[in-house]
């Protein structure tokens, strides 16, 4: 071989790649669908959202971070419960207001709601590219909204301002640091306004869709917003459109409403979907169907339960403030020596604990549960966020600010009638008592109290004997966790 | 003038120098003894033409000419040039060749003359193994090397050893990489250790750099045999057959003892004892459960190898069987191996050279469950109760009334065990070798990896009940339906590697080698596999999918495909000057599939240095005949990070139920966030070496001392919430490991009593540098008698070091349970006290802390090689300092099964016992919970290898026209040393980087005895 030939040898061997080197190098994974392969199709869309819609599911994925367990127990309506101090005692120190910023309770709670932010955002980034049907898409962006608003919501009202994630994050913006709640309460107010102005009526969906959200949801949950805001004209107009609408009605029967048979009645505004179905291994890979409140919230020993959420001698007596037992009462609590449905009768020794009460509304039968004998306890009781009764109370709230006592004595009245009891024709300061004090009794155990009375001022006067201190508990401490994760972007709630 | 005058001369005979054979003869002796050499090389200097001597030590040889030059050369031996100068007969003493140093050594892309290495190379030669038998290749790296530590992550016959160069590089997978004959291989279990020529392992970045993203955890270079040019025909047959047997057995309760504790622990725990205890002398010793498993299991070899050579070509030929059955089940655990090597060279014109490599393994290894706390038979046969005899009446095997669900009669289940996995893998390149010119060579290898295995796994029918027809036995005993599993791999990879090497030689001082290539390779796996349950027959046998009396959908069945890719240039720098400074520079440019979009290539460079003080005209030790100061510094990757970790895939099943049925209904997203800058995990390393041989190399000192740090280690650390996903796993973590490795030997090969001394010993210090922002600690190690993690890897301290409690003793009194910290309500006298570390009056999670280290301060091996006429003893003692083991064999997350003798001095009152906790069902206390108790302390050493051989004379030998016979009998594992109570103190890393040192029920190492016979034809 001749040494000039060395030069075009050496071209040839080491370049050989050279022009191939880029696809050669380009190898996607075989199995499973990656993101840029994704969001194609109409199915797709409908996935995406449908994910969105699993999240509102979350309950103990990451950790446990149940409604109930800000709305009730932090009230006075119910205390923790469970099997003595010690069982989940973060819940006991927050609950007397000495509640650590370190609790995963919080820092489950704050994770969720931003997990199913992402899902929302993710719909909204990628969905509006989908070649599909113009309505169907406006349907599936205008879910979106509300789901995003839905956890935004949330998140205002446990923590107060929070970063505002209108966007699926790159690592660059982790560290994106607290709006104000005014920022976030703006958020929310626009994707409701757009979902409720997208969004199907309930009875235009098809039964098949029983469970997505609703134009009604949207507006419902509006109101909400509205009322948080002193918006008191725009809530009761919205709500007079929900009213108007004909789409609900009071369900005849108040105790029917926590039944299985009473999911998504006639009532039903905004209703978080569960079923007794197996498998999710505690909540694991945010991939469960069931909910785990039954379980929680049923009595220990021979109901097979945990005990929390207990009822306080408190709220019982407010069923009787009037004189005569309210009926709403049986349909909220179990008393001792009641049936506990078809899992015996409630004796404090079948419980083992010493409790007078235990809540009712998220009971369910053991003949309701899920057959495969799954040892994780699922259960399949829908969690009721908005009924009709509180959309008509909310409307009698706004009215009253809006001076318009003959609507809201309407409302009021409207939903005292349902269980039988005298009407209010109370006016001035002694109507809107009436007013929160219907809410009590309507929505207890659903929920909404620590809110309520955070929302009209009357914390510190009802929970104040419990420890609460006006201008810091109305909202929760932001989990330290983050604070540090973030390198101290996140900034702590005042007096925390 | 005198050009001139010889010209004319030369032209004269020429034709005669061209057409006369000049033959020389003569007989080649070795200097120690007197005694001829055979197959000894004779090379004809500047050609190819040579021979080798005879069973006689005797040689013929043509010679082109009376002045020609005849280089005589031999393993071991000084090579001697000798000019013809007319003589026809030419007798040549060998002198011993004692220093090593001018040995040629494979490092990355070449070779190396071993004094001119200026990184730090460990070489292993076969000699060094060959004698002993061994049956992975990673047995031979144990003890032999200092930097490189080696544990057995199982003794069951076959199973993977855990190999780390220099420290645990990452807490991902810290495997070396191992190239054989140039070819990248994943694994080297196929390898036949017969078949080994020489083991070299590139320790520092220096050396290993010019692998650039696949050498931060080392690189091992294994050279397989081949013939030799000129060299006469060799048939070689080595053979041996031994016994195992346990080298230690542990005394568990009798079933007296086991009956006595049981009661005291119902009393404790306010329940009435069980009746049929209420006297336990009458249930006597019981059944030893661990003695039922165990048997003598033999173990044998055979091997054939054929070597030879003409002018031009040489082969090597092998072919092996072995064959090893495990001491807990026998064939059950069970290894065969049959390899076929075939490796040729051939000089087919002056420039050009082609050759290949060829090697074909058939194995078949049978599994047992290995080291975890669930279907071991260890952990079975440890905390089975001794009352449970191990047949009943019928010869059928028995039940226990007491142990818990996972403890079921461990022979039976043993004899119920269908696991086996058998791969067929091709393993061979083909090369083209151009001398363009003098110096200037391009060497072009193509070369193939392909497996084909199957795991078939058998669950029979068994029910283990007294009374069949009322199905009494307990779960664990019994099976409702049979099933059969298979599972079928194929994997090929394919590498294309071009080299050019230039050697020049400027001056007389300026040595120069410049090396640059290219590599392209592909890996692909294929998986595919399925299932089915209700065969009509139990006999194994018939086990297929297909014999099912179910309908075909109650089948499963999966498949799948994973691909990578690596496209690379490489290149070397090598510059010596008057063999005193050498200075080498290397570069590599990786492409790789398995980076993301931002960083698909990466860069490796590195630099070494060294300088041989003895080479300078000053030096004026002559005690000291080498002394040579090395210096590297380079950087290097590791890409074993995942096919596709930088993608990310779009989850399905994140549902929810919709509509009046409640139908669940399909939502997708993905849940981690892509990462398109993930990359391959960086290796700085720098390295100081010193490398001394004193008197003509009869005794020797090789020191280094490296720092390496691991940067862009890969971990998921926790990502702030807001993101809303699970954490991309990214580049952020680091590790350092440090450490000083010492090797020293005296040899002597020069009188009748030959030796040969070594010793190596590696200090490694870990420690974990960084886990990125908020990189919270990594729990590892699953204990399940705590149902806690064991093991944490953390900032600050060495990775999986163990974190638990610190225990105080036994509380006496109950008023010291009350004076102490609250540990748990039903805390009393008896119990174990822990430290309350924080201070503040309880026993929380907040009081634990580090309480053990799994890896060891050092790790050293020793070899003694004596030969005195004929006769050969070697002793190989390896041991390992200051490592802890979490001893996890006790289930006492279950009542009723067995305890460790210890129990025996357990606290029954005050003063009875202060580390040994009152028996008590229920364990209110949580005297199981992970703490310091159940740390011991690894330290060992083993008597690894010892063996006496007799190679018969060579008088005798030559008379059956042998070349050599040779008998020996070798003990393995004679004896250890250690104070951990339990089976084995070899402990490696099972499931995972960050499982160190945690005793699970470890299948024990064998002690072997055997005896062999090499043959030389």
């Amino acid at each position: 071989m001749k040494a000039k030939m060395i030069p075009l040898f050496l071209l040839t061997v080491l370049f050989t790649f050279g022009s191939c080197t880029k696809d050669f190098l380009e190898k996607s994974p075989p199995i499973g669908v990656t993101e840029e392969n994704f969001y194609k199709t109409e199915a797709d869309a409908i996935a995406a959202v449908n994910a969105a819609y699993a999240a509102l599911q979350f309950e103990l994925s990451p950790g446990g971070h149940f409604r109930w367990f800000w709305g009730d127990i932090m009230s006075d309506d119910s205390e923790k419960g469970g099997s003595g101090d010690n069982d989940v005692n973060e819940l006991l120190q927050l609950e007397t207001f000495q509640g650590p910023a370190n609790t995963d309770l919080l820092e489950a709670e704050w994770g969720a709601n931003f997990q199913g932010i992402y899902r929302a955002n993710v719909v909204l980034e990628k969905v509006p590219a989908i070649e599909m049907n113009g309505n169907l898409k406006a349907r599936i962006l205008a879910e979106a909204k509300f789901i995003r608003a839905w956890f935004f919501y949330n998140l205002v009202t446990v923590f107060g301002g929070v970063p505002l994630v209108d966007h699926t994050l790159a690592a660059s913006e982790y560290n994106m640091p607290r709006a104000s709640a005014t920022e976030v309460w703006d958020l929310i107010e626009t994707d409701l306004t757009e979902a409720a102005r997208d969004l199907p009526l309930r009875s235009e969906y098809e039964p098949i869709d029983i469970g997505r959200i609703t134009k009604g949801a949207a507006q419902a949950l509006l109101v909400k917003t509205y009322l948080w805001r002193q918006n008191w004209v725009a809530a009761q107009q919205t709500a007079e459109e929900i009213i108007n609408s004909g789409e609900y009605v009071l369900a005849a029967d108040y105790a029917t409403i926590f039944t299985l048979e009473g999911e998504n009645g006639p009532e039903s505004v905004f209703e978080i979907q569960y079923m007794n179905a197996s498998g999710g291994n505690w909540g694991k890979n945010n991939a469960n169907e069931g909910t785990f409140t039954n379980v929680f919230q049923r009595a220990r020993g021979q109901f097979e339960g945990y005990g929390f959420n207990i009822p306080t001698q408190d709220l019982v007596d407010e069923f009787f403030d009037g004189g005569e037992e309210d009926p709403r009462l049986e349909a909220t609590v179990f008393r001792e020596g009641e049936p506990m449905g078809d899992r015996g009768v409630f004796t404090k020794e079948a419980t083992g604990q010493p409790f007078d009460y235990y809540p009712k509304k998220n009971f369910n039968n053991k003949s309701e549960e899920a057959p495969f004998g799954d040892p994780n306890p699922n259960g399949g009781t829908n969690d009721r966020v908005i009924r009709y009764a509180d959309v008509l109370l909310m409307h009698a709230e706004a009215a009253w600010h809006n001076g318009a006592e003959e609507a809201a004595r309407g409302s009021l009245n409207e939903v005292r009638l349902r269980v039988g009891v005298p009407v209010i024709n109370a006016s001035g300061d002694a109507l809107l008592q009436a007013i929160y004090r219907e809410r009590r009794l309507e929505l207890s155990m659903e929920g909404h109290r620590f809110f309520d009375l955070v929302r009209t001022g009357r914390a510190v006067a009802e929970l104040g004997p419990l420890g609460f201190q006006q201008g810091i508990h109305e909202v929760f401490p932001i989990p330290e966790s983050q604070i540090q994760a973030t390198n101290g972007a996140l900034t702590q709630n005042n007096g925390y | 003038m005198k050009k001139y005058s010889l010209l004319p001369f030369l032209f004269l005979f020429s034709p005669l120098v061209l057409f006369s054979q000049f033959r020389v003869s003569g007989t080649v002796t070795d200097e120690t003894d007197g005694l001829t050499i055979i197959g000894a090389n004779i090379l004809v200097k500047g050609s190819n033409a040579g021979t080798t001597t005879d069973l006689d030590g005797r040689y013929e040889l043509d010679a082109p000419g009376p002045d020609a030059v005849l280089v005589f050369t031999y393993i071991g031996f000084r090579t001697v040039e000798i000019p013809v100068d007319n003589r026809t007969r030419i007798d040549v003493v060998m002198q011993v060749e004692a220093s090593l140093l001018d040995e040629i050594v494979v490092v990355g892309y070449g070779v190396e003359k071993r004094s001119n290495i200026s990184g730090s190379v460990s070489i292993i030669n076969s000699d060094e193994f060959s004698e002993t038998p061994i049956l992975r290749t990673e047995q031979a790296l144990q003890g032999r090397t200092a930097g490189v530590q080696v544990a057995h992550n199982s003794g069951s016959p076959g199973s993977a050893l855990t190999v780390r160069i220099r420290g645990v590089g990452t807490i991902n997978n810290s495997d070396p990489l191992y190239i054989v004959d140039g070819i990248p291989v994943e694994g080297i279990d196929f390898l036949n250790p017969n078949d080994i020529e020489s083991i070299n392992v590139l320790k520092d970045a220096a050396s290993s750099a010019i692998y650039g993203s696949r050498g931060a955890n080392g690189v091992v270079l294994i050279t397989t045999k081949g013939g030799k040019l000129n060299q006469e025909g060799m048939i070689e047959y080595n053979g041996y057959y031994g016994m195992q047997s346990p080298w230690k057995m542990i005394n568990l309760l009798s079933a007296r003892e086991y009956a006595i504790i049981q009661n005291e622990a119902f009393i404790a725990a306010g329940k009435t004892p069980r009746p049929e205890f209420a006297n336990p002398d009458a249930l006597g010793e019981g059944t030893n459960w661990l003695d039922a498993i165990f048997e003598p299991a033999p173990t044998m070899s055979h091997q054939l190898t054929l070597t030879g050579g003409s002018e031009r070509s040489a082969y090597g030929v092998s072919a092996n069987y072995f064959e090893q059955d495990g001491i807990v089940g026998g064939a059950k655990s069970g290894f065969e191996r049959a390899t076929v090597r075939f490796n040729t060279n051939h000089q087919l014109k002056k420039w050009l050279t082609v050759g290949n490599t060829l090697g074909f393994t058939w194995l078949k290894r049978q599994f047992l469950p290995e080291n975890n706390e669930f279907t071991t038979p260890l952990v079975r046969a440890l905390n089975m109760d001794p009352v449970t005899p191990i047949r009943k009446a019928d010869g059928t095997y028995a039940y226990s009334l007491y142990a818990d669900t996972d403890i079921v009669n461990p022979l039976n289940a043993i004899e119920q065990t269908h696991d086996t996995w058998r791969s067929n893998r091709l393993v061979g390149s083909v090369f083209a070798e151009i001398r363009i010119m003098e110096g200037l060579s391009v060497r072009s290898t193509y070369s193939l990896d392909a497996t084909y295995a199957t795991q078939n796994t058998f669950y029979p029918l068994y029910d283990l009940s007294n009374i069949p027809e009322l199905s009494d036995a307990p779960g664990g005993e019994k099976t409702e339906t049979n099933s059969v599993a298979i599972g079928n791999n194929t994997w090929r990879n394919w590498q294309w590697e071009n080299v050019l090497i230039y050697k020049k030689q400027f001056g007389l001082s300026h040595d120069f080698t410049f090396t640059a290539g290219t590599t392209a390779l592909e890996n692909r796996h294929d998986y595919s596999g399925g299932a089915n349950t209700n065969l009509p027959s139990n006999d194994p046998e018939d086990a297929y999918i297909s014999n099912t009396i179910d309908p075909i959908e109650s089948q499963s069945s999966y498949q799948g495909a994973s691909e990578s890719s690596l496209f690379s240039y490489f290149g070397r720098v090598n510059y010596g000057f008057a063999n005193k400074y050498i200075v080498s520079a290397t570069f590599r440019a990786d492409g790789s599939s398995r980076f993301g979009r931002n960083n698909r290539v990466g860069y490796f460079p590195s630099f070494s240095a060294a300088w041989l003080i003895s080479e300078e005209d000053f030096w004026n030790i002559p005690m000291i005949n080498f002394l040579k100061l090395r210096g590297s510094w380079g950087r290097n990757g590791n890409d074993r990070i995942g096919n596709y970790s930088y993608s990310t895939l779009v989850y399905s099943g994140q549902n929810y139920t919709f509509g009046p049925t409640e139908t669940i209904t399909n939502g997708s997203v993905s849940l981690v966030s892509a990462n398109p800058d993930l990359k391959w995990e960086t290796s700085t390393q720098t390295d100081f070496g010193l490398d001394l041989e004193l008197l003509e190399g009869q005794i020797g000192l090789i020191a280094d001392y490296y720092v390496k740090q691991t940067t862009d280690m890969l971990y998921a650390a926790p990502i702030p919430l807001v993101a809303g996903t699970d954490p991309p796993i990214r580049n952020i973590g680091s590790v350092e490991n440090k450490g000083w490795e010492f090797a020293v030997f005296f040899r002597n090969r020069k009188s009748a009593l030959k030796y040969d001394l070594g010793g190596n010993i590696s200090f490694v210090q870990n420690r974990v540098t960084s886990l990125g922002q908020g990189g919270d600690p990594i729990p590892s190690g699953r204990v399940q008698s705590a149902n806690a993690f064991a093991a944490k890897t953390e900032v600050g301290h060495p990775m999986g070091s163990f974190f638990g409690y610190v225990t105080d003793g036994i509380f006496q009194s109950q008023q010291e349970v009350e004076a102490h910290a609250f540990q748990n309500e039903g805390t009393a006298a008896g119990d174990i006290r822990f430290m309350d570390l924080n201070g503040d009056n309880v026993i929380d999670v907040e009081d634990q802390t580090y309480i053990g280290n799994p890896i060891p301060d050092f790790t050293y091996g020793l070899t003694a090689n004596v030969e005195f006429k004929g006769f050969d003893l070697g002793v190989f003692l390896q041991g390992s300092e200051g490592n802890d083991i979490y001893n996890s064999t006790v289930r006492y997350d279950f009542t009723y099964v067995n305890r460790p003798v210890s129990v025996l001095n357990r606290w029954t009152g005050p003063g009875t016992s202060d580390f040994e906790p009152r028996a008590n069902l229920n364990d209110p206390n949580q005297n199981a919970r992970i703490s310091d108790r159940f740390v011991e302390d690894g330290t060992y050493l083993r008597v690894k290898n010892v063996q006496l051989g007799y190679n018969f004379p060579k008088a005798l030998t030559q008379r059956a026209r042998l070349s050599k016979f040779r008998i020996y009998v070798s003990a393995q594992n004679l004896l250890t040393y250690t104070n951990y109570s339990g089976l084995d103190p070899e402990i490696g890393t099972i499931g995972g980087t960050l499982e160190m040192g945690i005793d699970r029920g470890f299948y024990p190492q064998a002690r072997t005895l055997l005896g062999g016979i090499s043959l030389g034809f």
